[in-house]
């Protein structure tokens, strides 16, 4: 028994200005995976690749079992999808979009779609053209959840939010969310988001799979080490160092491969550790990003 | 083929153009009533709002529900649902034709209808059925070209040629020998000439649609 939802092997996807090259990407039954890069990073074609919309040129793709594109209608039966390019129709109200997808999932839940319907303070028969923007996210929100996915795939669903209905959508996805296990996939550039919500993590930058892990692996061996040196000490060589900052007197190491004995060898070697900083989600995926890209560019 | 969930995909366009469907309808027959009331002048200006209400509907239908669905960023709604581009392709030229061909076909009825009870116009019969038909052509080359393009720009020309192709073979058609004779004659006839021009436009709107879904399946971005 696979108990993979998503499986990426080898897949790439180009285009005249943009490639997807080589994706790598496994996400397991039950899991909440951030999926994190900047505008632009290759996040919707991936995904768009994921739901069958967009056909991979090369690598193969499996999605609850399905092979993608071409067992897309089977795969999509089990899959929430809300993406920030999503519209619903705008001269129907929400009763009639949650009528009409009624019938084709089998697992539709009414009562459920009425329970999130008072939870996001939705009026059903109010016209889609006549919500807010959050309002029509969570209306989205609400089509995808009362389905009954096996996976649900958020593409940047909070953006174009302002902060107020952001911290209510997401609040009101994780309480949502709370009543059972889902696998979810969810893509921002906006890791504070991305944080709150994930277990997985998974960085991509222009069309590459560059680092993919637990959360809390990632929060526990991101550190910046800042040092004090002699005058004529040098830099202590460490694993894992990605960035080199400060000033010569005063070093700011980035490693991507903290150990607490990292501070004794530093102290051993001459320098000393002013302070191990932890580092926010966003501050490891920019040094992930812009190291790489140096040594890209190196 | 989940005919089901292309059911439901046809209902929903409808749902969306009833209005547009019904006002079609309803100047359809005014036109009709023109064209059966007015006179030798109400005759021609009839016909020509006839023509022009199908082109309209026709135009209509297409842009709304496969230009619009792209401009209107809905397409990504409709296809995360549990469907295939076949099914897709099909609900989209059914839908279509659904809307356009009864209006098309009660105009046509109603044309014929006038025909025959006015024996002055009989000679009109052939080259009427042949016109009408060559409007679905020009639809039919909308709906496959605004699906395959999902482009505007590229409907619009479609549109154009469909207009331009109406005019032509109009002229075209009167000018055939089995049709051109007995055209201003108060006698309905049916030759050789009219059945082969009915079978070549019925195998351009067989070809454009097979066309629509061939290029369709060789689709490799859809959203």
């Amino acid at each position: 028994m696979n108990d993979l939802a998503v499986q990426f092997d080898g897949v790439s996807k180009r285009y005249t200005h943009f490639s997807l090259e080589n994706i790598h990407l496994e996400l397991s039954t039950g899991s909440i995976m951030g999926f994190i890069g900047a505008n632009g990073a290759g996040k919707s074609t991936t995904i768009r690749i994921l739901m069958g919309l967009v056909h991979q040129d090369a690598g193969t793709v499996r999605v609850l079992g399905h092979a993608m594109p071409a067992e897309q209608a089977a795969a999509k039966l089990d899959i929430g999808f809300v993406s920030e390019d999503m519209r619903l129709y705008g001269a129907a109200t929400l009763a009639w979009h949650m009528d009409f997808l009624r019938p084709m999932y089998p697992r539709w839940d009414q009562a459920y779609a009425e329970r999130l319907t008072q939870r996001f303070d939705l009026k059903p028969q109010q016209k889609i053209k006549g919500l807010s923007h959050g309002q029509r996210v969570k209306a989205a929100l609400l089509l995808a959840l009362a389905r009954r996915p096996r996976l649900l795939v958020l593409d940047e669903p909070t953006t174009g939010l302002d902060p107020v209905a952001r911290v209510e959508v997401l609040g009101e996805l994780m309480a949502a969310l709370a009543d059972e296990e889902r696998t979810i996939l969810f893509s921002s550039h906006n890791t504070l988001d991305v944080e709150q919500i994930s277990d997985q993590i998974t960085f991509i930058d222009r069309g590459r799979i560059i680092d993919s892990d637990d959360k809390e692996v990632f929060l526990d061996r991101w550190r910046r080490l800042r040092l004090v040196l002699p005058a004529d000490g040098v830099v202590p060589r460490l694993p894992g160092v990605v960035e080199v900052g400060g000033s010569s007197r005063l070093p700011v190491l980035t490693t991507n491969q903290f150990e607490p004995a990292m501070v004794s060898i530093c102290n051993d070697l001459g320098a000393t550790v002013q302070a191990v900083d932890t580092m926010t989600l966003e501050e490891i995926f920019v040094a992930n990003v812009h190291s790489r890209r140096e040594r890209l560019t190196a | 083929m989940n005919y089901s969930m292309v059911k439901n995909l046809i209902l929903k366009d409808w749902y969306f153009q009833r209005q547009g469907i019904l006002l079609s309808l309803a100047g359809g027959a005014v036109s009709l009533g023109i064209v059966a009331f007015g006179g030798k002048p109400g005759f021609t200006l009839g016909l020509i709002l006839l023509v022009t209400i199908m082109a309209m509907i026709s135009a209509m239908t297409v842009m709304a529900n496969v230009i619009g669905e792209r401009e209107n960023q809905t397409l990504a709604f409709v296809m995360s649902l549990p469907i295939s581009y076949l099914e897709y392709t099909t609900s989209k030229i059914l839908g279509n034709l659904l809307i356009f061909v009864p209006f098309w076909l009660t105009m046509l009825a109603g044309s014929v209808a006038l025909i025959v009870a006015a024996p002055v116009i009989h000679g009109f019969f052939a080259f009427a059925i042949i016109m009408a038909v060559e409007i679905l052509v020009s639809t039919c080359l909308m709906i496959a070209v605004a699906l395959v393009s999902e482009s505007k720009g590229w409907a619009i020309s479609a549109m154009v040629v469909g207009n331009v192709a109406l005019n032509i073979v109009g002229y075209l058609v009167a000018h055939i020998p089995g049709i051109r004779d007995g055209m201003f004659g108060t006698v309905i006839q049916w030759r050789p000439a009219a059945t082969i021009s009915l079978i070549v436009e019925f195998a351009l709107i067989a070809l454009m649609l097979g066309g629509a879904f061939y290029f369709q399946s060789r689709k490799k971005d859809f959203i």
